[in-house]
């Protein structure tokens, strides 16, 4: 028991020291005016701005708006993404004539089709999920489509050979053999959509966590800025953890991930 | 059932050229006969087994289900050497597929596996994952699965060959005390001479490339067939014949260029 306690210590103490450290020495220089608090507050500081944000309900609103933001965008791309995949997996003529569009899709950067979409649906919020959607919506049809074609043949044979019909084999061989790849494209598409949101909150939007860090820029409110980046990080952070929690939960046979 | 294969071949295209798998390949089983097959490595007996099947369609020649009353269904099952389990699945639901695909409500055929794999030493274990599993545990479950859902036909393609000397004997008796309380029609693949003569009923010697039937051995031994039968001097004696066979499909073929 003691012995664990001694083992865990260590390895918060192996993995936290260097943070701790470099925290120290910023808190330290600050306090002394070595460095410039305009660009570099004291990190005492910086949380109580942070607390400040939190009371007054400034902080909860725009991380719920970038949040909610994200996630509408990205669900109506994932659904879109994960169907698409699907029949370009199973269906050769719907791979033939949809894959080249959606891997010339999937190299374009997306933030790039913004200043078109405000063209067509004008300023709005339309125009902020889209590039989000698609997003979600190349990450994980690619991801799908990978995760179908590499499907063990002699998995689906031994079904047949057992009598497995077309919803048999979708349900127990094809859907959980494309699982964890799967996952691995949910993880891509966490990640990028979170850059996406940020970036088409920052080119022009009346709130979230992008608008806060431009605001917190245009009046020299550095304390903001390194909130604001801060709460992007652990939205990355929370999502990562959230679906490698739930991916142990439905993938509990220990496949490793492809495609990464 | 019985299977009667009639003139069977099968050409596999290949970069430099067609290769012939299997040539005028013909031979019957009997109603509820354990019927061995003993051919050299390349002689076509996973392409045998998967014509049987109906999992592959052969080049000439046909294969004919003659149907038994015995029959509890018309499934014709196959065992194969490796990747029989889903990963996704438990030990249990492994198990269990053929019930599942059969459509006995899963309370039902959780039990029935539940009591199979229980004989078969998996007391604690029905929710292991294949991944956990030695490789001989995983061929227990294969043919565990194979035996509950009571087909006509098995099919067996060397499930043993990968397995250790001891492990195979184990196995072996398994299946064989398995297959004396149903006696259901089985085609066994196997490349070990012992093996075929140990569990079958009769066995065929087939030829290397193309695979051609060239020998048959009745198997005169009683059942049930405990490992000794294997060191009697009949058992050695009919070792050394098959052998022989064998080894005449071997270097005939050496001698064709």
């Amino acid at each position: 028991m003691r012995e664990k306690r001694i083992r865990w210590l260590n390895s918060v103490a192996g993995s936290w020291w260097l943070p701790a450290v470099l925290l120290g020495t910023w808190e330290a220089l600050a306090q002394l005016r070595w460095i410039n608090p305009l660009f570099f507050p004291a990190p005492s500081v910086i949380v109580q701005t942070g607390w400040r944000m939190i009371l007054s309900g400034e902080w909860p609103s725009q991380a719920a708006t970038t949040l909610h933001r994200m996630l509408t965008g990205s669900a109506a791309g994932l659904v879109l993404g994960f169907a698409c995949g699907l029949l370009m997996g199973t269906l050769a003529p719907v791979r033939k004539s949809l894959e080249p569009l959606v891997s010339v899709l999937n190299s374009t950067p997306k933030l790039a089709v913004m200043p078109l979409l405000l063209l067509f649906v004008g300023v709005g919020e339309t125009a902020r999920l889209v590039p989000i959607a698609l997003t979600a919506f190349v990450t994980l049809a690619m991801q799908t489509l990978d995760a179908v074609r590499s499907v063990e043949p002699g998995f689906v044979e031994l079904a047949r050979n057992y009598g497995a019909g077309r919803s048999a084999l979708l349900r127990r061989v094809y859907f959980p053999a494309c699982l964890p790849q799967i996952f691995t494209g949910l993880r891509l598409t966490a990640g990028r959509a979170l850059v996406i949101t940020i970036s088409v909150e920052l080119l022009g939007s009346p709130d979230g966590l992008g608008r806060l860090i431009w605001l917190a820029w245009q009046t020299f409110a550095t304390e903001k800025l390194y909130i604001g980046i801060l709460s992007t990080a652990m939205l990355g952070v929370l999502f990562h953890d959230g679906l490698a929690r739930l991916e142990a939960k439905l993938v509990p046979w220990g496949a490793k991930p492809r495609g990464q | 059932m019985r299977l009667r294969i009639v003139n069977l071949g099968v050409t596999f295209p290949a970069p430099s050229g067609p290769v012939q798998a299997l040539r005028g390949v013909s031979f019957e089983t009997r109603d509820r006969e354990f019927l061995c097959i003993a051919g050299p490595s390349g002689c076509g007996k996973t392409t045998l087994l998967r014509v049987a099947a109906g999992l592959q369609k052969p080049s000439e020649g046909h294969v004919e289900r003659i149907p038994s009353a015995a029959d509890r269904n018309g499934q014709i099952l196959l065992v194969s050497q490796e990747r029989n389990l889903f990963p996704w699945m438990t030990v249990l639901d492994n198990a269990a597929f053929g019930l599942e695909m059969q459509g006995v409500p899963r309370r039902e055929r959780r039990e029935r596996a539940r009591r199979l794999l229980a004989r078969l030493g998996f007391e604690g274990r029905e929710e292991a994952w294949p991944h956990e599993l030695s490789l001989g545990m995983k061929q227990r479950v294969a043919v565990a699965r194979c035996f509950l859902s009571d087909p006509a036909v098995m099919l067996m393609d060397e499930p043993f060959a990968a397995l250790d000397c001891l492990r195979r004997m184990e196995l072996q008796q398994e299946l064989l005390r398995l297959w004396d309380e149903s006696h259901k029609t089985v085609l066994f693949v196997t490349h070990d001479i012992e093996e075929a003569i140990l569990l079958g009923d009769r066995v065929l010697v087939l030829s290397r490339q193309p695979g051609r039937v060239v020998a048959e051995f009745p198997i005169p031994f009683r059942r049930p067939r405990p490992v000794e039968v294997t060191m009697t001097d009949e058992f050695l004696d009919l070792k050394r014949q098959v052998a022989a066979a064998l080894g005449l499909a071997l270097r005939k073929e050496a001698r064709v260029p």
